[in-house]
C-alpha cells in the first residue's frame, strides 16, 4: 500500500524544516538544555532533604524531566508548524490529496518523535558533562522510546489545537498544555516530598508514569515494575489524544 | 511632549487589553510554574540556612512578579516590533511628537500593566494562604517597586524592539528571559544557590529587584533590601530608557 | 455523465449567513466553464465545497461522477485544483514540491522524479526549481501550483482566479495552457473578475451574485443579452440632434442621452457599426463634433441581472514572470 511511503514523505518534509531554517529551530533545541542547568543551579540544594534517590545529586534527578520537557516542545512545535501550514494554504493541499487521514496525521505527528532526539542528544551531552549519572544501554534505549512516544502525543494535543483556531497565536496555548503535563508530576521531587496537592495531582497525572519510566535508568536499575506503567500510560494517551487529533482532522471543512 | 507621552501610553494599553491571548500568557506561565514549584520543592524550607518565612509559597511569589513583569517587558517588546513591521510606526515618527514620547509611551503602558501584574499575585497570593507580613504599607511597596521594575523591564523591551526590527528575534529572546532569572536570587535564597549561580546573581540586579518585592512579603519591611531593590529598579529603567531613545536616534538616523 | 454537477448546492455559517444559497449547475467533460461574480459572491466558497475542502451544509454536488461528501477521496483522486493563494511550502525547492505532491498522488518511488521533471518543463520552471519557492515571484508560484495540480492528468481541473496580479504575457501564457488542456479533453472550472478572460476561454459562462446564480450562458449569448456597444455622439449644434436621431435609429435602438446637443445609440451589429453611423450622419450633412464608443462591461452584465454594481473590477498589472 501507499501509505507508508506518504507517511515517509511527510515526516521528511517535517525533518527538512530544521535543516533548512537552523536558527528557529535553536532555541527549543537549548531549552531544556538551560532549564536543566539553570534548576539545579538554583533548587540544587533541595536533594540534599532527605528522601531524594541520590543525595545531593538534583541533577540527575531532573535530567529526565528536561528529557521529557524536550518531547514536549517538539510536539507543541509540530502543531505551530501546521497551524503555519494552515494559515498560508500549503494544508489545503494535504487536504486535497487523496492521503487518508491517518497516514496524514501519522505523517505529521512521527517526525516529532525524530525531532525530540535533538534536544534530547544536546541535553544528555551537557548533562553528563557536568557529572550526571550514566543509566546504563538499556536505561537509556527505554528513555528515548518513551519520549519520541510522548513526542508524538504532545504533537497530537497541539494539532488538535492547530486544527481548531487555525492560527499560530495558539502557540502559547500548545506549550502551556505540555508544560503542565510535563511539570505537574515528580519533577522536582518525590512523591512523598511533594505538597499534598501536588501529590494527588501526580498521581492522577498518566505522563508521572512516563517520568518514572525514563527516570528509572538514570538513579537506580530498570525495573519491570516502573516499565509496564509508563507504557501503559503511552498507550492510553496515544488512544485519547489520537483519537481527538484524527477526529478533528477529519471534520475539518464541516 | 507630556500629552503626546499619555496619548500614546493610553493606545498602548488599549490594544494590549484588546487582544487578551497575548495577555493571558503574562500572568499564565508564572503562575504555572509557581504552583509547581511550591508544590514539588516546598520542604527546602527545612535546609539550614534557608530564612524563616510563613511558607515557600510567599517566598516563591516574588520570583513570580519579577518573572511576570519580564514577560511583560518582552511583549512590550514585540508589541513596539510589530508596530514598526506594520509600518504603523512610520507613521508616528512622521507625526510632530517628540522622539522621545515615542519611548516613553510604550514604557508607560508596561508600568501600568506591571500594577495589573503585581494585583494577580498578591491577590493570588492571599487566596492561595500566603501572608504579607509587612500589611498594607508592605503590599504598596510591593506595588512601587513593581511598577518602576515594570518600567524598566518595558524599557529593555523597546530597545530590543528598535534594534532588532524583527517581531521573531525579539520572540527568541523568551528563553533568555529565563536563563537571567535563573542566573539570581528570584527563587531561591542567595546563601543556598550552588556556585556558578551564586557568582553571578550576587550581581544580577534581577536579584535586588526580586529580593527588594520579596522583602514585605515574608518580613516587615526592611530598609535594605527595599532600598536596594529601588535603587536596582530605578537605575535599570533610567539606562534602559536611554538605550531604548539612542536606539530610536541610531534607526531614524539611518532610514 | 456531466463532469461537474451541483443541485441546491447551500453553504451556511454561524450566524446564518449563507455564504451560497442553492446552486444547482451542471458541466460536461471538456467544457471550460466559467464562473465570474464580484468579490464576497460566493466564488471561492462553491469551489471549495467542489473541490472537497468544505462540506455543503445543504444540496449535493458531484465531481467526476463522485458525490463530494460522500465520496471525497475517489473525488480528489480525479480532480486538480489550483486555488487563488498558490497552496505552497516556502521552505521548499519546486522540485522538492512537486515531488511530493506525485508521492502523494500515489507515483511510485521509480516514478516521481521523471513525472516531476515533466510537469517543472511544462509550466516552464526548470532553471528554477532548485530554488527555494520563498524566492519566487507570484507568477512562478502560480504556475508551480499548476504543476502541482496537473500532475495526475486530473479529469477536472479547478482554477480559482487563476490571473489576478498577473502582468499581460503571464495572463496569456495561462490562457494559452488552458486552451491546451481543453484540447486534451479535461475539464475546466475556472473562476474569474475578467470579462474578457472568460470571454476568450469559456464555452459557457455563469454569474455568481450573493450566493445564487443569476445567469449562465455563453459569453457571446451574455453580452448580447446585456447590450451591445453604443455610441455617444455629440453634435456641432443642438439643433442637429433630432435630425440625428432619425438618422442613427436605423442602426440600432436610442438610449438616453445626456443633454440636448448629445445623442447616444445602441449599434446592434456591433462596433463596426461606427462606419455606418459617421457614413450617415455625414450624408444628411450633420456634423459630429465628438464620437465616444462604449464596449459593454461586466459591470453592465452585473447591473443588469442584478441590479448592482460589479466592484474591483479592473486588473492591476503586478508581476513580472
Amino acid at each position: 500500500m501507499r501509505e507508508p511511503r506518504v507517511v515517509w514523505a511527510l515526516m521528511r518534509r517535517a525533518l527538512n524544516e530544521i535543516l533548512r531554517v537552523p536558527g528557529a529551530a535553536i532555541p527549543g533545541v537549548l531549552a531544556p538544555t538551560i532549564f536543566m542547568i539553570g534548576l539545579s543551579g538554583v533548587f540544587g540544594a533541595a536533594a540534599k532533604l532527605r528522601g531524594f534517590p541520590i543525595a545531593d545529586d538534583f541533577r540527575t534527578f531532573i535530567i529526565p524531566v528536561g528529557l521529557l520537557q524536550g518531547a514536549g516542545f517538539t510536539g507543541a512545535a509540530t502543531g505551530v508548524n501546521l497551524a503555519r501550514d494552515i494559515e498560508q494554504g500549503w494544508f489545503d493541499r494535504l487536504l486535497m490529496a487523496p492521503v487518508g487521514r491517518s497516514a496524514l496525521l501519522a505523517g505529521t505527528v512521527l517526525s516529532a518523535s525524530l525531532r525530540c532526539l535533538l534536544p534530547a542528544t544536546a541535553l544528555l551531552i551537557v548533562g553528563f558533562a557536568l557529572g550526571a549519572r550514566w543509566p546504563g544501554l538499556l536505561g537509556l534505549a527505554l528513555a528515548i522510546v518513551l519520549i519520541s512516544a510522548l513526542a508524538a502525543v504532545a504533537a497530537c494535543w497541539a494539532v488538535m489545537l492547530a486544527l481548531r483556531f487555525r492560527t499560530q497565536q495558539a502557540a502559547s496555548l500548545m506549550q502551556i498544555g505540555t508544560f503542565v503535563a510535563v511539570l505537574f508530576t515528580t519533577a522536582y521531587a518525590p512523591k512523598r516530598l511533594l505538597t499534598p496537592w501536588l501529590r494527588d495531582v501526580s498521581e492522577l497525572n498518566p505522563v508521572t508514569h512516563v517520568l518514572e519510566g525514563v527516570r528509572q535508568g538514570f538513579i537506580g536499575s530498570v525495573t519491570w515494575g516502573k516499565t509496564w506503567p509508563a507504557f501503559a500510560a503511552l498507550l492510553g494517551l496515544t488512544v485519547v489524544f489520537g483519537g481527538f487529533a484524527l477526529r478533528s482532522l477529519t471534520r475539518v471543512g464541516r | 511632549m507630556r500629552r503626546a507621552t499619555l496619548a500614546l501610553a493610553r493606545r498602548s494599553l488599549r490594544n494590549t487589553l484588546r487582544r487578551p491571548q497575548f495577555l493571558a500568557p503574562l500572568v499564565a506561565f508564572p503562575t504555572l510554574f509557581l504552583a509547581v514549584n511550591t508544590g514539588g520543592l516546598s520542604r527546602t524550607t527545612d535546609l539550614p540556612g534557608f530564612p524563616q518565612v510563613h511558607g515557600f509559597f510567599d517566598f516563591q511569589l516574588a520570583a513570580a512578579i519579577t518573572q511576570s513583569l519580564l514577560l511583560g517587558g518582552v511583549a512590550s517588546g514585540i508589541a513596539v516590533a510589530l508596530d514598526i513591521e506594520g509600518g504603523f510606526f512610520d507613521r508616528l515618527v512622521a507625526a510632530p511628537v517628540p522622539r522621545l514620547a515615542l519611548v516613553a509611551g510604550r514604557v508607560l503602558a508596561t508600568g501600568v500593566l506591571a500594577l495589573g501584574q503585581v494585583a494577580w499575585f498578591l491577590a493570588l497570593g492571599l487566596i492561595f494562604g500566603a501572608h504579607i507580613e509587612g500589611g498594607v504599607p508592605g503590599a504598596l511597596v510591593v506595588f512601587a517597586i513593581g511598577a518602576v521594575a515594570g518600567t524598566g523591564f518595558g524599557a529593555i523591551g523597546v530597545a530590543l524592539a528598535l534594534r532588532a526590527r524583527s517581531a521573531s528575534t525579539v520572540q527568541g529572546i523568551f528563553p533568555l528571559v529565563f536563563v537571567i532569572l535563573f542566573l539570581s536570587s528570584a527563587f531561591f535564597p542567595r546563601e543556598l544557590l550552588s556556585q556558578p549561580a551564586k557568582a553571578v546573581a550576587d550581581y544580577n540586579p534581577l536579584s535586588y529587584i526580586a529580593e527588594g518585592l520579596r522583602d514585605p512579603i515574608v518580613s516587615t519591611v526592611s530598609a535594605g533590601p527595599v532600598l536596594y531593590g529601588l535603587l536596582a529598579a530605578a537605575a535599570l529603567t533610567v539606562a534602559m530608557a536611554w538605550l531604548a531613545v539612542l536606539a530610536l536616534r541610531g534607526r531614524l538616523a539611518n532610514d | 455523465m456531466a463532469a461537474i454537477e451541483a443541485h441546491g448546492l447551500e453553504r451556511e455559517f454561524k450566524g446564518g449567513l449563507k455564504a451560497v444559497a442553492g446552486i444547482d449547475l451542471a458541466v460536461e467533460p471538456g467544457e471550460v466553464y466559467g464562473f465570474l461574480g464580484p468579490n464576497g459572491a460566493g466564488k471561492t466558497t462553491t469551489v471549495r465545497m467542489l473541490v472537497t475542502l468544505l462540506r455543503p451544509t445543504g444540496g449535493s454536488a458531484r465531481v467526476a461522477g463522485f458525490d463530494v461528501a460522500r465520496e471525497p477521496a475517489a473525488v480528489r483522486r480525479r480532480i486538480g485544483v489550483a486555488l487563488q493563494e498558490a497552496a505552497l511550502d516556502n521552505l521548499m525547492t519546486g522540485r522538492e514540491l512537486v515531488e511530493l505532491q506525485a508521492t502523494l498522488h500515489g507515483f511510485a518511488p521509480a516514478k516521481v522524479a521523471g513525472r516531476a521533471a515533466e510537469l517543472i518543463e511544462r509550466v516552464g520552471l526548470s532553471e528554477a526549481q532548485e530554488r527555494r519557492v520563498g524566492t519566487y515571484s507570484g507568477g512562478m508560484r502560480r504556475r508551480l501550483d499548476l504543476a502541482m495540480a496537473l500532475i495526475h492528468e486530473p479529469e477536472v481541473l479547478f482554477l480559482d482566479e487563476p490571473t489576478t496580479g498577473l502582468d499581460p504575457t503571464s495572463r496569456f501564457t495561462l490562457w494559452d495552457e488552458v486552451r491546451r488542456l481543453k484540447g486534451e479533453g479535461t475539464t475546466v472550472f475556472l473562476t474569474t473578475q475578467y470579462l474578457e478572460e472568460a470571454d476568450q476561454l469559456a464555452d459557457r459562462v455563469a454569474i455568481i451574485s450573493a450566493g445564487k446564480l443569476v445567469a449562465e450562458d455563453t459569453p457571446a449569448a451574455l453580452k448580447a443579452d446585456i447590450g451591445h456597444p453604443h455610441l455617444n455622439l455629440t453634435l456641432a449644434h443642438g439643433d442637429y440632434a433630432d435630425a440625428a436621431r432619425t438618422v442613427v435609429t436605423e442602426f440600432g435602438p436610442l438610449r438616453d442621452p445626456d443633454g440636448e446637443a448629445h445623442v447616444a445609440v445602441e449599434l446592434s451589429q456591433g462596433a463596426t457599426g461606427i462606419a455606418g453611423v459617421v457614413r450617415a450622419l455625414d450624408e444628411a450633412g450633420l456634423v459630429v463634433e465628438a464620437l465616444e464608443l462604449v464596449e459593454p462591461t461586466l459591470d453592465d452584465v452585473f447591473l443588469a441581472k442584478t441590479g448592482k454594481h460589479l466592484e474591483g473590477a479592473d486588473a492591476p498589472v503586478e508581476e513580472a514572470v
